[in-house]
């Protein structure tokens, strides 16, 4: 005799009711539609024992209720599913508020970034970067470039002396002269480094500090391209914006001389204290190489130009970043290092 | 130079305003700090460069006025005749010594009344920061500031002998300056004597003994050119900086006595009734020639990258009272000024041109170049500061002086330290032979302020004398660390600084590549604890040391922490960096990991024991880590239990577990040998 499907449908559907856990709706799922003991497909196995005529209606039937509890049993496990990660993820919760790891970067030195970046910044102007010794003669530091004993150009440089007549550099300017002994023009050379002066400590003065010193010697080099590589370089140290003016100026070792000024970068040009209302801000020294220093190095005057330039790195930093105390460079307090 | 606007005027008509005036003085290479106003009148104060002795006076800055706006110069009149009406009063010139005295102008000026000068003199010499004395000292001193020449007035009566000998001075030689300094002499400073002896220091200052009193009736006027290397060396061995000297030094002008004498006894007529009773002398054994220099338009234009025209470089040469004699198409001779000292080479001369021209009109231009080359030494430098910040290190820079007490504390562990002949203060009294001097004090300044967290590098040049004299500098890193990983915080294990300063060293090398490196136990640092004194050997070679500071140390800098400190020979580093990359395939059978946790002496170092067990020779053993380390609590005294990974793996073939096995067994037996080790 052929089983009541809507009895079978009826108590499906209340064991499927009274399965309030994950646990008891598996058991459920397995009793009703286990593959091999499963209700629905052992009641299946019996259609074989029904007439012909009754079979496909049974048939249809138990496809019926196995869709019925198949979506069903779905639905209920999707529920409690759920249901079971909510309750796992509250337990389970992590106070995302809590610090992280303090994981620590270290702080670049103000100086010795902009020193690197000075340097990437030349070599992709096509200049050699040269690394020196601080430790130089009066011979590279003072007397190659044009500045003799008793010089009064001297006496801005006041100078720290070694054993054995050697000094501590005065400048980086020493690269014109090391550079040009060794490599044939066309030259272009970059120094950077520390540098020494025996001035006391004070707001603006240390004994010791950084340069940056550029020369470029080759047959009939301008004032024009001095101006044109120092623009390029400056823009890019400073602004893209800024304007560049140079002004008469002497230092021993290039003829003729300039002081060179930016447009104020604090006000734009327009006159702020910073600039005592000028606008401009001095930035560096340059020049056309002296015909006498190029002639002591080897280079013939007759034949090439050059032009030169050194500027200090400090003094761009506390232009940059507004740092009020040379001294603050070299006391190495964190308070300081961590804000570059 | 202070320089007044009411007191220019009187060569030059000056049309444009103060700022004006600052502005376009500066543009032409004259610069002004700043100027004031004081009463009716605006003072400027002019940074003179020293190539420009010229501009240090009234006049000279009146020249650059009148070429910059192109009106005529003024020039101050003379007295028209410098020759005695009466008698002559007796007296005499000799320069024994002419390459430091090419020529020594005098004049003797009778009847003169010593008495405070009239206010429009004394308010001139206030305005340019010099204080008024007598009539008579004060027209030297307005002669000075207006032509730019000093000169010099002695009291004939105390001259002995009536005469003036110019001389270097006899060994030995004292005497007593106008400021009351008896000064010992030198042979090679020149001096102005009388009949007997020196009345003043050639170029630099006078006698007290024949200076102006209010008793003087008869005054002796010097005027002369002396060399300037001779004045400067003077100056500079008495550490006398006078008004004077500081002309000298920089170049007076040669030919010009003869006119401020003239300017100074018109004067002297004027306001202390004083006539001519000896008339002028004027020694110049060798006259002085003009430098005379070849201009070529074309030299002018090529170096300055702009075009000029023979009329701009005549009219501009003119107006600076140089003389250019046309030699050829586009080329003069040019006899320059002798009041330009600066004049020596063409380049000068276009210097000129440039200032006049307005170096703004010169156009920018850019000259392409070859490929830029970095330092090798900077590159590997700038790879280790940047691995160096990734681990957490801040970077330090420290002066690289040292004094006495911290070379004391912190000798250098190669050469004798190198003595700064003329140090500025005790700290900057040697160069310093160590970075782990700079950055302990760098640690406790931190310290001080609140911060004990504190992890700093330092890339930088320490310096030692070799036996024979010569000094050697050094590129050295340096690293300090203490407060731990990250100082008072839930996360911070403790007691682990040194292995973050070790690990933090360790990824440095790995990141720059280095060949292999081993960290072994080190001794004989002076500044580090020995309990604690490591070495780095890279290649076989100690290239460097770290360590806990000695605890001597941390009690006397009263640090009350433990800092850890590492100090490494960079330049030697260096070749052993970048090893060239050879890339190795991806294993393809999989690892096998086996822990063993072992009990061993406590004085078994875990370099022995991976030593050892390399040395086995199980090529399938891929690494061998430390996963812990632990004792006290159940651990017998003297024991210590360490959890060692090893990890297999064949590059030919999946390990079997009988395999693993079996490198397990012949790893344990060895630490039971060797160790005698027990498996936990």
């Amino acid at each position: 005799m052929a089983t009541d499907v809507n009895e079978l449908r009826a108590r499906f559907d209340a064991d499927l009711g009274a399965a309030s856990t994950l646990e008891a709706c598996k058991t459920v799922r397995d009793r009703w539609l286990g593959r091999e003991q499963g209700i629905i497909s052992a009641e299946m196995k019996r259609l074989r024992e029904l007439p012909a005529v009754q079979r496909p209606a049974f048939g249809a039937a138990m496809n019926e209720l196995r869709g019925h509890a198949e979506s069903e049993l779905g639905r209920a496990l999707e529920r409690l599913q759920a249901e079971a990660r909510r309750a796992a993820e509250a337990s389970a919760r992590i106070d995302v508020t809590r610090p992280g790891f303090p994981l620590q970067i270290g702080a670049e030195h103000p100086i010795k970034r902009l020193q690197a970046e000075i340097e990437s910044i030349f070599v992709a102007l096509g200049f050699e970067i040269w690394d020196l010794p601080e430790i130089e003669t009066e011979h590279y530091n003072f007397e190659a470039l044009n500045m003799p004993a008793n010089h009064p150009a001297r006496d801005s440089q006041d100078t720290f002396y070694l054993p054995g007549g050697k000094l501590l550099r005065t400048h980086c300017s020493s690269v014109q002269v090391h550079a040009m002994e060794q490599r044939k023009p066309p030259i272009r050379a970059v120094s950077t480094g520390k540098v020494y002066r025996r001035d006391p400590f004070d707001a603006t003065h240390s004994p010791m500090f950084y340069q940056a010193d550029v020369l470029a010697v080759d047959e009939r080099i301008t004032m024009g391209d001095l101006k044109g590589t120092l623009l390029l370089f400056l823009k890019q140290v400073f602004h893209p914006d800024i304007r560049m003016r140079l002004r008469p100026g002497f230092f021993p070792f290039v003829e003729p001389g300039a002081e060179v000024d930016i447009s104020c970068i604090f006000c734009d040009g327009k006159g702020c204290g910073k600039c005592k209302g000028s606008g401009w801000i001095e930035i560096l020294g340059a020049g056309m190489v002296h015909p006498k220093v190029l002639a002591m190095s080897g280079v013939d005057p007759a034949r090439y130009t050059g032009f030169a330039w050194g500027m200090g790195i400090d003094r761009v930093a506390i232009l940059k970043y507004g740092v009020d105390n040379i001294r603050l460079f070299f006391e190495n307090d964190l308070r300081f290092l961590t804000q570059f | 130079m202070k320089i007044s606007l009411e007191w220019l005027r009187d060569y030059v008509d000056i049309r444009q305003k103060p700022e004006r005036l600052k502005e376009d003085l500066a543009l032409s290479g004259l610069v002004a700090e700043s100027f004031s106003r004081v009463a009716d009148d605006v003072v400027f104060d002019f940074e003179v460069t020293s190539n420009r002795p010229d501009c240090l006076s009234h006049v000279g800055v009146a020249r650059e006025v009148a070429a910059r706006y192109r009106r005529p110069l003024r020039l101050p009149p003379g007295s028209e005749s410098l020759t005695a009406a009466g008698p002559e009063v007796p007296y005499g010139i000799e320069i024994r010594d002419p390459d430091l005295c090419p020529r020594y102008t005098g004049l003797v000026l009778d009847g003169v009344e010593v008495r405070p000068s009239p206010p429009w003199l004394e308010r001139r010499l206030v305005a340019a920061g010099m204080r008024p004395l007598n009539n008579v000292v004060d027209v030297t001193n307005y002669v000075l500031l207006e032509l730019g020449h000093p000169l010099h007035a002695f009291d004939y009566h105390r001259l002995r002998g009536g005469k003036i000998v110019v001389a270097r001075a006899a060994p030995g030689t004292k005497m007593t300056t106008l400021d009351g300094v008896v000064r010992g002499l030198d042979p090679e400073m020149l001096l102005i004597n009388d009949g007997e002896r020196p009345v003043a220091i050639a170029g630099v200052m006078g006698g007290l003994d024949s200076e102006i009193s209010e008793s003087t009736r008869t005054v002796l006027l010097e005027c002369a050119y002396f060399d300037p290397r001779s004045v400067r060396r003077t100056s500079k061995r008495l550490g006398l900086l006078t008004e004077a000297a500081y002309r000298f030094e920089r170049g007076a002008d040669w030919n010009d006595t003869v006119t401020a004498t003239a300017r100074a006894c018109r004067l002297l007529q004027e306001v202390a009734g004083a006539r001519v009773a000896g008339s002028l002398q004027d020694v110049y054994p060798t006259p002085l020639r003009p430098v005379v220099i070849e201009l070529r338009r074309r030299n002018a234009e090529n170096l300055l990258g702009v075009r000029l025209t023979d009329r701009f470089v005549v009219s501009t040469l003119e107006r600076l009272e140089f003389k250019p004699e046309p030699a050829g198409k586009g080329i003069w001779q040019v006899s320059c000024p002798s009041f330009r000292a600066d004049m020596e080479l063409e380049a000068d001369l276009i210097e000129e041109l440039a200032r006049f021209r307005g170096y703004d009109k010169i156009p920018t231009t850019v000259r392409g170049g070859g490929a830029g080359t970095p330092s090798p030494a900077r590159r590997i430098e700038n790879a280790a500061r940047g691995a160096l910040l990734g681990v957490g290190y801040h970077e330090a820079v420290n002066l690289s002086f040292a004094a006495d007490s911290e070379l004391q504390q912190f000798p250098g562990s190669e050469g004798a330290p190198v003595p700064v002949s003329n140090p500025l203060t005790e700290e900057t009294r040697f160069l310093r032979t160590t970075l782990a001097a700079g950055l302990v004090k760098s640690v406790k300044h931190n310290f001080n302020h609140d911060n004990r967290l504190v992890r700093l590098f330092e890339i930088g040049h320490v310096f030692g004398a070799r036996a024979s004299g010569e000094v050697e500098e050094r590129r050295v890193l340096g690293m300090a660390a203490t407060g731990g990983f990250a100082g008072a915080n839930w996360a911070n294990p403790a007691g682990a600084t040194f292995f973050h300063l070790k690990g933090a060293l360790e990824a440095v090398l790995a990141a720059l590549r280095s060949a292999r490196w081993e960290v072994l136990p080190g001794e004989g640092v002076p500044w580090l604890d020995p309990a604690g004194t490591a070495r780095l050997v890279v290649a076989g070679e100690t290239l460097g040391v770290l360590g806990p500071l000695h605890p001597a140390l941390e009690e006397q800098h009263k640090l009350r922490q433990r800092v850890f400190l590492a100090e490494i020979e960079f330049d030697r580093l260096a070749p052993h960096l970048f090893r060239p990359v050879t890339f190795e395939p991806l294993p393809r059978y999989p690892a096998v990991e086996r822990d063993l946790s072992v009990l061993v002496g406590a004085d078994a170092e875990f370099r022995e024991i991976a030593a050892g067990i390399e040395q086995l020779g199980i090529s399938e053993l891929v690494a061998l880590d430390l996963i812990d380390v632990y004792e006290g609590g159940k651990i017998p005294a003297g024991k210590r239990s360490m959890t060692l990974r090893l990890r297999f793996q064949d590059r030919a073939r999946t390990l079997t577990i009988d395999q693993v096995q079996a490198f397990g067994d012949n790893v344990l037996t060895f630490l039971r040998k060797k160790f005698g080790a027990e498996l936990r």
